[in-house]
C-alpha cells in the first residue's frame, strides 16, 4: 500500500479516536461531578429532612465505574497509564531506535490486554441486556447492570484502536510526570 | 511447572516487565492471565477470571473516595490553602535557625489533612517555599530536600490514597486507617523537625540561610483569616469520619463542596480551573482504579497458585522471627520503592505478606501504617522518586538537578526509616487512637 | 479414586458458617467416602476473598474458580429472586432451623430455586440459615411500636422494606460495620440486627433498648456446586453431599440457635434491656407493612414461576411445624 494513503488514513483515524476519548473524557468529568453532588445530596437530606436518599450506594457504584472507564481511553491517549519509564528513556538517549520500538512492542501488548477485556466483557452485556439483570435491593432501589457492562467493553475497544494507533504511529511521548499538574496535556 | 512454581516465577515475571517499561496494570493483568491459563490449562478459566475482577473491582462503594478526596485536594490547592498555613508558619518559625524548613514541614503537616496525596503537596511548596527559602540563602540541596520529605506527609495523615488501597487489600475499615494514620504522620513531622533543629545546632551549612530581616508579627486577625478556612475544613472532614457522622466517602463529598465553596468565595477560581480539577480528578481515579483491577487478577491469580499459602507454610517451617520477617519486608518495599510507586508496590507486596501477618497475630491496620510509610520512602530516592520529580518539574530551575533534589531529599529517607522501625517495633504508636 | 474440590467463600475461615463447612461438611463427607472406601476427597480451600469477594462466589462456581461454593444469597436478588422467600416473610417463625427446613424442602419440591442456580451454571445442594431473627435496638427508652414512629433505623437489604409502614420512620442503608457509630453519633435512633451481630459489635453500648419484635430468621447461605464438576463426579460421591449438606443445614441452624441465646443473655450483661413487644403492636406493624410476600409471589408469577405456590407451600410448611403467623402472607397473596 502506498506510504502516503497509509500515513492520512492512520492520522485521520487517529484524529477520530482522540475525538472520541476526549468526549468521552468529559462526559466522565461530569461523574465526577455528579458524584460530589449525589453523595452531598443524601447527607443533608438525611440529615436534615429525615429522608435518605436510598440509592446513594448503588448511584455511587454506577458513577464509579462511569469515571473510570469513560476516562481511562483518555488516560491512555495523554500516556498517563502508570508506568516506571526510566530504563526507557536511558536507552532512549543511546539508542532511540531501540527505545521506539520497543515501546511499540509494549504498546501492541496493552492492545492485546485491552482486546481480551473487551472480548471477555461483550457476552455479560448481551446476557444482561436480555435478561435485565439489576443490582441492589427490589422495593429499595435498583440499577441495571447492562449499560456498565457497555461502558467497559467500549472503553476497552477504544483503548485497543489507541493502542494500535501508537503502534502505527510510533508516537508515545515519554514523560514521567507533567507539572504544573493541573494543566490538561494537549495534543 | 506446578501451580506455586508458575505463581512464583509470575511474580518476578512482572517486576522484570515493570523494570522494562511496560505499563504497571498491563504487566500485572497480562502475565497473571497468562500465568492462570498455563496452572490451569485452560484458556476459558483465565478470560472468566478477567471478566469477574474487571467488573467487581471498580464497583466497591469505599473507592469513591480516591475521586473525592483528590478532588478536594486539587481544589484546595487552587484556593490557596497551601499557601495561607505556610505563611502562618513562617511568620511563627522565623527566628530558628531553619525555621522556613520548619515551616514547610509544620504547613505540610496540616495540609495533609486535607488532600490525598504526595503530589499535590509537593508541587504546591515547591512553588511556595522553596523561591523564600532560596532568596533567604538556605542551600538548595536542603530546600528542595525538606519539600520533597515532607510531602510524603499527605500520604500518610489522613486522608489518604494509599491507606484507602491498602484498606481496600488487606479488607480493613477506611475509618480506621486514616485514624491509625494520624499519630504516625504528626511523629514523622515531629521527627523532620528534630532533625532540622539538630542539623541548625551542629552542622548550620547544611541548612544555610539567615534570618528573617523584618520584625512585624503577624496580626491575629490575619492569622484567623489565613487558618479558619483549612481549620474548618479539617473539623467537618477527619471530625465527620472520627465520631462517624459522615462515612469515608461522604466526608470526602462534603470536603470536596466546602472547598469549591471556599475557592469560590475567595474568588481564587475560574470555571476553567474547576472544570481543570474535574478532569484531572477523573484521570487520577482511572489510572489507580485500573490499576487496582489489574492487582486484582493479581492477587486471585496468587490464590489459585497457592503462593500465599506456600509461603506462610515455608516462613512458618523455616522458623523466621517477626524481626527478620520485618526486616525481609522493609527491604522489599525499599528495593520496590526504587523504581514502582506506591499504589503498585502495596498492590503487589500486600497479598503475598497478608497470610503471614493474620496468624501472627499481628494487627492488620498497624501492618497497614508500616506499609504504606515503608512504600512511601521510594517517593524519595532515585532512580524513580516521584515527589522529586514532581519538584524537579514544577520548580523549573535549572540551577537545581534532579540530581539535588536526589541528595537533599536523602537525610530525609534517612529519618523516615528510622520513624519505620519505631512504629514497627511499637505498634501502640498507629492503634492508640482507634481504642 | 482421589477426587479434587477446591471450596470458596469469600468470608473468612472464621465466619461460622465457613468454619463449620471446614470442621463438620468436610470430614463428615470423608467418613462417608471412607466407609465404602471407592473414593477419597483431595479438598482445596480457598476463604477469605483469595479467590473471590463475598459477593463473587456465584460467579466464582459459574465460572469454575471453585468446585463447590457457599453462595451469600442476600447479594443476588436479580439473578436469584426466589431465594427472598424468608425475607419477605417477616414476623412467622425466628428459628432457624425450622426456616432452614422449609426454604430447602421449597428448592427441593419446586423446580424455581434450582433453575436460577442452574442458569448460573450451579447445581443447588442446601439452604443455610445462620441468623435466629431481626430485631430493632434502639438508643432510646421504648414500649412498643409508637416509639418508632418518626425514627431513623439502620438496616440493610430487605429488611429497610419492614420500616416502609410505620408513620414517619425512615431506614438508612448500611454496612453491619457501620451500625454502631451511625447509632452512638444519632445519624440514626436505632438498627435493625439479630442479636448475635449485636453482641459482636457491641450495640448494647450504644442501643441499650432491644425491641422484641421477633421479625423472623432468614435464609442467607446456600452451598452449591459448578455443575461441569457434578456432571463429572460419581454417583455415589453425588449422593453423599447431598446428603451432607442436609445435615450441614440443620447443623449450622442448630449452632445459630445456641448463640442466638447465649447473645441475648450477654446482651443483657453488657447493660442492655430487652422490651417484649406486644402482640397488638406485632400485628399492627405486620399489618402496616407493603405485603412484601405478594409483590415477591407475583413479579414471580408474572416470570412464569410458582412464585404463589411456593408462598402457600411455604407457609403451610411452617403452620404444620407449629409457627402462627402474625400475618398470613399468603392468604392475601393467593386473592390478587
Ligand atoms: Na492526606
Ligand atoms: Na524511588
Amino acid at each position: 500500500m502506498n506510504n502516503g494513503v497509509l500515513k492520512t488514513t492512520a492520522a485521520g483515524l487517529s484524529k477520530m479516536a482522540n475525538g472520541i476519548a476526549i468526549s468521552a473524557n468529559a462526559v466522565g468529568t461530569i461523574v465526577v461531578l455528579l458524584l460530589v453532588l449525589v453523595v452531598n445530596y443524601d447527607v443533608v437530606a438525611r440529615g436534615i429532612f429525615n429522608k435518605p436518599f436510598l440509592g446513594a450506594v448503588e448511584v455511587v457504584q454506577f458513577s464509579m465505574v462511569l469515571i473510570v472507564f469513560l476516562q481511562l481511553p483518555d488516560v491512555v491517549r495523554v500516556n498517563r497509564l502508570t508506568r516506571s519509564d526510566g530504563f526507557l528513556a536511558v536507552i532512549g538517549e543511546r539508542r532511540p531506535r531501540l527505545a521506539r520500538n520497543m515501546r511499540r512492542v509494549i504498546n501492541f501488548i496493552s492492545g492485546t490486554f485491552m482486546t481480551l477485556i473487551a472480548i471477555a466483557i461483550w457476552p455479560e452485556f448481551t446476557e444482561m441486556w436480555e435478561s435485565k439483570d439489576f443490582f441492589g435491593i427490589p422495593g429499595v432501589f435498583t440499577a441495571p447492570w447492562w449499560p456498565i457492562k457497555l461502558v467497559i467493553f467500549l472503553s476497552a475497544a477504544l483503548c485497543v484502536v489507541i493502542f494500535a494507533l501508537k503502534v502505527l504511529t510510533g508516537r508515545d511521548r515519554p514523560e514521567m510526570i507533567r507539572a504544573p499538574e493541573h494543566e490538561e496535556a494537549t495534543e | 511447572m506446578s501451580p506455586i512454581e508458575i505463581g512464583l516465577t509470575s511474580v518476578g515475571a512482572i517486576v522484570i516487565l515493570v523494570y522494562l517499561g511496560v505499563y504497571i496494570p498491563i504487566a500485572l493483568g497480562v502475565v497473571s492471565f497468562v500465568s492462570i491459563w498455563l496452572m490451569r490449562d485452560n484458556f476459558d478459566l483465565a478470560m472468566n477470571l478477567l471478566k469477574i475482577a474487571v467488573g467487581d473491582s471498580v464497583m466497591e462503594y469505599t473507592f469513591a473516595t480516591v475521586p473525592l478526596f483528590t478532588f478536594m485536594g486539587l481544589i484546595v490547592s487552587k484556593a490557596g490553602l497551601g499557601a495561607d498555613i505556610y505563611e502562618v508558619m513562617n511568620s511563627g518559625f522565623r527566628k530558628v535557625k531553619g525555621g522556613i524548613g520548619m515551616a514547610t514541614v509544620g504547613a505540610n503537616a496540616v495540609f495533609a489533612a486535607v488532600t490525598g496525596s504526595s503530589i499535590a503537596s509537593a508541587s504546591v511548596f515547591s512553588k511556595v517555599s522553596v523561591p523564600q527559602m532560596l532568596s533567604y540563602g538556605y542551600n538548595p540541596r536542603f530546600a528542595v530536600g525538606v519539600v520533597a520529605g515532607s510531602s510524603v506527609l499527605g500520604m500518610i495523615i489522613p486522608p489518604s490514597a494509599m491507606l484507602i488501597i491498602y484498606s481496600f487489600v488487606a479488607e480493613q475499615s477506611v475509618g480506621e486507617m486514616f485514624q491509625a494514620g494520624i499519630v504516625p504522620g504528626l511523629m514523622l513531622a515531629a521527627a523532620y523537625v528534630a532533625w532540622i533543629w539538630t542539623m541548625g545546632k551542629f552542622a548550620p551549612s547544611y541548612i544555610g540561610g539567615r534570618p528573617f530581616d523584618e520584625t512585624e508579627w503577624m496580626s491575629w486577625g490575619e492569622i484567623a483569616e489565613k487558618t479558619l478556612p483549612i481549620t474548618t475544613l479539617i473539623v467537618v472532614v477527619l471530625g465527620g469520619i472520627y465520631t462517624g457522622w459522615l462515612t469515608p466517602v461522604e466526608a470526602g463529598a462534603t470536603g470536596s463542596l466546602l472547598g469549591l465553596a471556599i475557592a469560590v468565595v475567595r474568588k481564587k477560581i475560574s470555571l476553567q480551573g474547576f472544570w481543570q480539577a474535574l478532569l484531572e480528578t477523573g484521570h487520577i481515579t482511572a489510572a489507580i482504579l485500573f490499576l487496582i483491577t489489574a492487582a486484582s487478577i493479581y492477587s486471585r491469580m496468587l490464590g489459585l497458585a497457592g503462593v500465599p499459602n506456600a509461603l506462610g507454610d515455608f516462613l512458618e517451617s523455616a522458623q523466621f522471627s517477626f524481626f527478620w520477617i520485618m526486616f525481609f519486608y522493609v527491604v522489599l518495599m525499599i528495593f520496590l520503592g526504587t523504581l514502582l510507586d506506591t499504589a503498585s508496590i502495596i498492590l503487589i507486596v500486600v497479598p503475598l505478606f497478608l497470610p503471614l501477618i493474620e496468624p501472627m497475630g499481628l494487627s492488620l491496620v498497624w501492618f497497614g501504617i508500616i506499609t504504606v510509610v515503608g512504600a512511601e520512602i521510594g517517593l524519595l530516592t532515585p532512580p524513580l522518586g516521584i515527589s522529586c520529580f514532581v519538584i524537579k518539574a514544577t520548580l523549573d530551575d535549572h540551577r537545581i538537578s534532579l540530581k539535588d533534589v536526589f541528595i537533599g531529599a536523602f537525610p530525609f529517607a534517612i529519618v523516615m526509616l528510622v520513624v519505620l522501625i519505631l512504629l514497627i517495633r511499637f505498634p501502640s504508636l498507629s492503634l492508640a487512637i482507634l481504642n | 479414586e482421589k477426587i479434587t474440590a477446591v471450596v470458596i467463600d469469600g468470608y473468612p475461615a472464621k465466619a461460622l458458617w465457613v468454619k463449620e463447612f471446614s470442621d463438620f461438611f468436610i470430614p463428615e463427607v470423608d467418613k462417608r467416602l471412607a466407609e465404602s472406601g471407592n473414593y477419597e476427597m483431595d479438598w482445596q480451600e480457598s476463604y477469605g476473598g483469595a479467590i473471590v469477594k463475598p459477593k463473587g462466589v456465584l460467579e466464582g462456581v459459574k465460572l469454575g474458580l471453585g468446585d463447590i461454593g457457599i453462595v451469600t444469597t442476600i447479594f443476588h436478588n436479580s439473578k436469584l429472586p426466589s431465594q427472598a422467600l424468608a425475607a419477605v416473610t417477616p414476623f412467622v417463625s425466628s428459628d432457624a432451623r425450622a426456616v432452614a427446613k422449609a426454604v430447602d424442602e421449597i428448592a427441593k419440591e419446586f423446580p424455581t430455586m434450582q433453575k436460577e442456580f442452574g442458569d448460573e451454571n450451579q447445581v443447588y445442594l442446601a439452604t443455610g440459615v445462620v441468623l435466629d431473627t431481626y430485631q430493632p435496638f434502639l438508643s432510646k427508652q421504648i414500649t412498643g411500636l409508637a416509639d418508632l414512629e418518626g425514627s431513623k433505623i439502620a438496616g440493610a437489604g430487605m429488611n429497610l422494606r419492614y420500616l416502609e409502614g410505620i408513620k414517619d420512620a425512615a431506614g438508612v442503608r448500611g454496612g453491619l460495620t457501620d451500625f454502631y457509630n451511625m447509632v452512638q453519633t444519632g445519624l440514626t435512633d436505632g438498627a435493625l440486627l439479630w442479636p448475635e451481630a449485636a453482641k459482636t459489635f457491641k450495640i448494647a453500648e450504644v442501643a441499650p433498648y432491644m425491641l422484641k419484635a421477633d421479625l423472623g430468621a432468614v435464609n442467607s447461605k446456600t452451598i452449591t456446586v459448578n455443575k461441569d464438576y457434578w456432571e463429572k463426579l460419581p454417583d455415589e460421591v453425588k449422593g453423599v453431599l447431598q446428603d451432607v449438606a442436609v445435615l450441614y443445614r440443620d447443623h449450622v441452624a442448630g449452632i445459630a440457635m445456641d448463640r442466638a441465646g447465649e447473645s441475648q443473655d450477654a446482651y443483657v450483661a453488657a447493660g442492655g434491656t430487652i422490651v417484649e413487644m406486644s402482640a397488638e403492636d406485632r400485628k399492627a406493624w405486620a399489618d402496616a407493612m407493603p405485603n412484601i410476600a405478594a409483590e415477591w409471589a407475583k413479579s414471580l408469577d408474572d416470570a412464569g414461576e410458582p412464585g404463589t405456590e411456593m408462598l402457600e407451600a411455604y407457609m403451610a410448611k411452617l403452620k404444620a411445624a407449629g409457627f402462627e403467623p402474625v400475618r398470613d402472607w399468603a392468604a392475601e397473596a393467593a386473592m390478587n
